[in-house]
């Protein structure tokens, strides 16, 4: 199944620019964005974002055995911009190198923990996570009515170079 | 390994040839100028083309319709038919999607694609053409001629815009304009045969290409943003039109929504 996500060259930068701020007592900085949905012909979707939401320096928990950890506030406001907004939801944060990424072990369990919740506000519409290096970016998604987790297999960053990712390049 | 026909373009780094056949093009408009483009695209490597026109060729376009012959004309052939022959002919592994009917009636299948040619003849088409690769963050470039009368005789003039979201667009550089659309629709089916011919349309061709592999894969540093050439065709020339001087640290104002981004109808549609 083909997922394609796109967002701009500038969308991107103050992704990077607000996951880069040093935060009080975690150790990295985590976001949401929210996205414009559409399927493709045969089978697959196009998701493009088009707003940030960073996670408010208050609604993290103090857990020194991850990055950053969300608290329950987080998640509730994410949830309330899926639910007003209809827009499908993507979490965002970034590992400090350079090269493709690679989600850890706790980064996908603690993602199936949430993801599949904006299924209750949005259920018609896939949601997922990005991850960031300094110079890629990869993405898992949680497609409707598929029991297995997707990659996204195309990431397009528009702009000049238009750079794009491939899952299997 | 290279291929032995991508082994001259080497020079475009080791990932061109990969570059080329993963990209997934759209050429609308098969005329004068789209013609060429898929040529050229097929000869670079491309290996994904969406080509859409739903027009037949007549005798009046073989002054210019690369791949074209006297008997696609006997046999009144679509312009598809003729371009996914040329396309073949170089690259027979290329995927062809080849749709004949107006590109608005099979948008669905240009969503994903990571770069669209237009190749059309109205600022109306244009328009729409932008306003489509806005809603899905697709970079478009755009070509088109035009042969004016002269008190003194007869000139050309053309233009090569590169149009990419989240950057100046083709009202921002003035190359659309309300009057211009306003004084287009109220002429509407009184436009008759342009004149056209086959160099313009081949030199604005060419350089589109150039601009798309800049974008896709550059080769050299600095590759340019939104770009405006304006070609004249008596001296020759193609240069940044003037009006970019004055948009070099503009943003667009006219597609800063992202509202509008996606098929406007698709949750509608999906709840009913």
């Amino acid at each position: 199944m083909k997922i394609a996500f796109k967002m701009t060259d500038r969308f991107l930068k103050i992704v990077r620019t607000d996951l880069n701020r040093r935060h009080p007592y975690a150790a990295e900085r985590v976001g949401f964005i929210a996205c414009t949905v559409t399927p493709l012909p045969n089978e697959g979707w196009i998701i493009m974002a088009n707003e940030y939401h960073p996670v408010a320096d208050e609604d993290y928990l103090n857990d020194w055995t991850v990055g950053a950890m969300m608290g329950p506030a987080a998640i509730r406001k994410a949830l309330q911009i899926a639910y007003s907004s209809g827009k499908s939801m993507f979490h965002v944060h970034m590992h400090e190198h350079s090269g493709r990424p690679r989600f850890s072990k706790v980064d996908l369990s603690e993602s199936q923990k949430f993801i599949p919740d904006f299924w209750n506000v949005q259920p018609d519409i896939p949601h997922g996570t990005l991850l960031l290096s300094h110079n890629e970016v990869v993405g898992m998604c949680w497609v409707p009515d598929q029991p297995i987790i997707q990659s996204v297999t195309d990431i397009t960053i528009t702009g000049s170079p238009l750079l794009r990712f491939w899952r299997n390049a | 390994m290279m291929k032995d026909q991508s082994l001259r373009q080497s020079f475009l780094g080791p990932h061109s040839e990969d570059v080329f056949k993963a990209s997934k093009i759209g050429f609308i408009g098969l005329g004068g100028g789209g013609s060429h483009i898929v040529q050229q695209w097929a000869h670079l490597g491309g290996g994904n083309f969406t080509i859409i026109d739903f027009d037949v060729i007549e005798a009046t376009n073989l002054n210019r319709l690369v791949g074209a012959t006297l008997e696609d004309v006997k046999n009144s052939e679509l312009k598809t038919s003729i371009a996914k022959r040329v396309i073949k002919n170089i690259n027979p592994d290329a995927d062809v999607k080849v749709f004949n009917k107006p590109w608005q009636e099979v948008s669905d299948q240009l969503r994903d694609c990571d770069l669209i040619f237009g190749c059309v003849d109205s600022y109306q088409a244009r328009r729409d053409l932008e306003i489509f690769c806005r809603r899905f963050l697709t970079p478009y470039i755009d070509i088109g001629m035009d042969v004016y009368e002269m008190e003194n005789g007869y000139s050309i003039s053309g233009q090569v815009i590169m149009s990419i979201p989240g950057s100046i667009c083709m009202h921002c550089m003035q190359y659309l304009r309300e009057d211009l659309l306003e004084k287009e629709a109220a002429r509407y089916g009184d436009a008759g045969g342009k004149p056209q011919v086959v160099w313009p349309n081949g030199i604005l061709a060419s350089t589109a290409v150039g601009l798309a592999v800049q974008l896709l894969n550059p080769w050299h540093p600095n590759p340019p943003g939104s770009v405006y050439l304006e070609y004249d065709g008596v001296t020759n020339t193609i240069n940044v039109s003037p009006r970019m001087e004055y948009l070099a640290h503009t943003q667009c104002h006219h597609f800063f929504n992202t509202e509008g981004m996606g098929d406007p109808f698709y949750l509608l549609r999906s709840k009913k």
